[in-house]
C-alpha cells in the first residue's frame, strides 16, 4: 500500500496541511464534498484595518495553484460518508472508492445553527453563509431585497459583501424568542455579544456605546434606548428592538412580519408590520462540523467559547486516536488565518510523525505562531477563545492522567 | 404568536409544539426526545435540527458536558443502494 496522508477538507486549514506535507516530500490526498477548493474561504471578502482587502477567492486560488504545483492529489465532489480505523490503518469510505492510510487529517470546519421561525420553510429563505456563497462565489443574487435574520459578527460581515454586490438589505435583525433561539432573540444579549467587535463598526453610536456600557446599568440603558428603527452599519439599519415573528409568502418570501420587542425579548402587542423582501437569510451562528471524529469514536467535549461540541486534541492537534489530526474550524470556531496556522501545525505534527521527530523545533514554533495569530485576529467569533482553549488543554490532560494510570 | 406549525424536522415532518409537549410531558434528554417525535431521524441524519431538538431537550433536562448529545451513526452524507450495493475491487 502506498502510504498517502489523507486530508478531509480543502478550506485554508486542509490545504496549508497539504502544503505543509506535500513540501516535506510526502504523498497527500485531499478530499472534499464541494465543487471548488477553498472551503468558506470562498467567500470572504472584506477591508483590514491596514486598508488591504482580504478577498477569500484569491487566497483559496494561491493555496490551491501552490498545493497543485507540490503534486498534492485534490478530489473534489466527493463526499466522505465514513471513517474507520483497523491494525492503525484508516479507511476513508467515499462513493467511488475506499482510500487507506495511517495518518488521516479532519479539517471538515464548521456548520451553520439554523434558527427555526414561523414560514422558514419557504422557497427564499436560506442560511447568511448559502447567501454568501451565492453571491461572492457563484455571482448570483439571492434576490433583489432581504432580510437578515440574526444580528451577529458573520450576518453584519455578509450583509456588507451583499450591499457590494448592490443586493438590498432592509434590515438586520432578530428573531422572535423562542425555547431554540432564545440567546438570539434577547437584545440585551445580543448587544452583549457585539461589543467585543464594536471596533468593526463604522457607526460612531456603537463605538461611542461600547465605552460606556461595560458597565450593566449603561447596558442596560443602551438597550432600553436603543433607536427603534435602530443604528446604521454601511446604511443598512441593525434593529435590536424589533423582531420577526413570522416569513410570509404565497409560495415564495414575500416578506417578513415584525414587531417591537422590550429588552427582554418579548413582544410588544399592537406594534406589529410588514416588511417587504424576496429572500431572507437566517443567521445562527457556526459550530464545529465533528461528524466523522464522532463517528471515529473520539472524546468529546461542549465548550461554549469554541461554539459547541469539539473532539478533544492537543496543540500539536493530534485527537486521541492514532493517526488521527484535526485542524481548523472542527477545532473550535475562529477566522481562516487561525485554521491556516493549524493547517501548519498539523502538516508539521504529521511530517514530524513520518520523519521520526526531526521537526520538532518548527512545531513549537508554529504552535506559537497560532497563539499570536489568534491573539490578533481580526475577527474573534467568541471573545473568549483562549480561555476555551484553556478548557481543552485541562480535559486534554485529565484524560490522559486517567489514561495512563 | 401561535408557535404551533413551525416545522423544525423537515424531513420527518416534526413540529416546534410536538417537541415542546413531548419534552415537558416526559422530561426528555435529546436522545429521548429525538426517538419519542423521530426528529432528526430522517434522510438529512439531522442536519438541520438537531441543535433545535437539542435544546428543547436541554431545557428540562442536564448537558452532558462530555458526549454529544445525538449520536452520529455513518454513512454521515446520503449513499445511493447502487453506490452502497455495489462491490468495490
Amino acid at each position: 500500500m502506498e502510504n498517502k496522508t489523507i486530508i478531509i477538507g480543502a478550506g485554508p486549514a486542509g490545504l496549508t496541511a497539504a502544503i505543509t506535507i506535500a513540501s516535506r516530500g510526502h504523498s497527500v490526498v485531499v478530499i472534499d464534498e464541494y465543487m471548488k477548493p477553498g472551503g468558506r474561504l470562498l467567500g470572504q471578502l472584506y477591508e483590514e484595518p491596514n486598508g488591504n482587502w482580504w478577498n477569500g477567492i484569491v487566497e483559496s486560488d494561491k493555496l490551491h495553484q501552490q498545493a497543485k504545483k507540490l503534486g498534492v492529489d485534490i478530489k473534489l465532489h466527493t463526499p466522505v460518508s465514513n471513517i474507520e480505523v483497523q491494525d492503525g490503518i484508516w479507511s476513508v469510505h467515499t462513493d467511488v472508492e475506499i482510500h487507506e492510510t495511517t495518518h488521516l487529517l479532519l479539517a471538515t470546519g464548521a456548520a451553520e445553527n439554523p434558527l427555526p421561525i414561523k414560514g422558514w420553510t419557504l422557497p427564499g429563505v436560506m442560511s447568511v453563509g448559502a447567501a454568501q456563497v451565492m453571491t461572492n462565489v457563484h455571482r448570483v443574487k439571492p434576490g433583489e431585497r432581504g432580510v437578515i435574520i440574526g444580528v451577529n459578527v458573520l450576518s453584519s460581515a455578509i450583509a456588507m459583501e451583499l450591499k457590494m454586490a448592490d443586493i438590498d438589505i432592509a434590515c438586520i435583525t432578530l428573531p422572535v424568542s423562542n425555547t431554540v433561539n432564545e440567546k438570539f432573540g434577547q437584545p440585551l444579549e445580543v448587544m452583549n455579544s457585539l461589543l467585543h467587535v464594536s471596533h468593526m463598526a463604522p457607526s460612531a453610536f456603537i463605538k461611542m456605546g461600547s465605552k460606556l456600557m461595560k458597565n450593566d446599568f449603561f447596558k442596560q440603558l443602551g438597550i432600553t434606548f436603543f433607536p427603534k428603527n435602530g443604528v446604521k452599519m454601511w446604511d443598512i439599519p441593525i434593529m435590536l428592538r424589533k423582531a420577526v415573528t413570522e416569513i410570509i409568502g404565497d409560495g415564495q418570501v414575500e416578506g417578513v412580519k415584525i414587531s417591537t420587542i422590550n429588552p427582554a425579548g418579548e413582544v410588544i402587542p399592537g406594534t406589529e408590520e410588514i416588511i417587504g423582501a424576496d429572500f431572507v437569510c437566517i443567521a445562527g451562528g457556526l459550530y464545529p462540523l465533528a461528524e466523522l471524529a464522532a463517528v471515529a469514536g473520539c472524546p468529546f467535549y461542549h465548550i461554549e467559547e469554541l461554539g459547541g461540541y469539539v473532539p478533544l486534541h492537543n496543540e500539536r492537534m493530534e485527537s486521541t486516536l492514532p493517526g488521527l489530526y484535526v485542524a481548523g474550524n472542527i477545532t473550535g470556531i475562529e477566522g481562516a488565518k487561525v485554521a491556516m496556522c493549524q493547517g501548519q501545525t498539523a502538516g508539521l505534527s504529521i511530517a514530524n510523525n513520518l520523519e521520526n521527530g526531526i521537526l520538532e523545533k518548527e512545531l513549537v514554533s508554529s504552535i506559537q505562531h497560532t497563539e499570536h495569530t489568534r491573539e490578533n485576529a481580526y475577527i474573534q467569533f467568541h471573545p473568549e477563545i483562549a480561555h476555551g482553549k484553556d478548557k481543552l488543554k485541562l480535559y486534554w490532560d485529565e484524560y490522559n492522567a486517567a489514561v495512563t494510570k | 404568536m401561535s408557535e404551533k406549525d413551525i416545522i423544525i424536522c423537515r424531513c420527518e415532518e416534526v413540529t416546534y409544539s410536538e417537541l415542546k409537549e413531548t419534552a415537558r410531558k416526559f422530561q426528555c434528554t435529546p436522545r429521548e426526545l429525538k426517538l419519542r417525535t423521530r426528529a432528526g431521524m430522517g434522510y438529512c441524519g439531522g442536519r438541520t435540527c438537531r441543535n433545535a431538538v437539542d435544546s428543547i431537550a436541554l431545557e428540562s433536562t442536564e448537558r452532558n458536558e462530555s458526549q454529544i448529545s445525538l449520536k452520529y451513526q455513518p454513512p454521515i452524507r446520503p449513499v445511493s443502494f447502487g453506490k452502497l450495493g455495489e462491490v468495490i475491487e
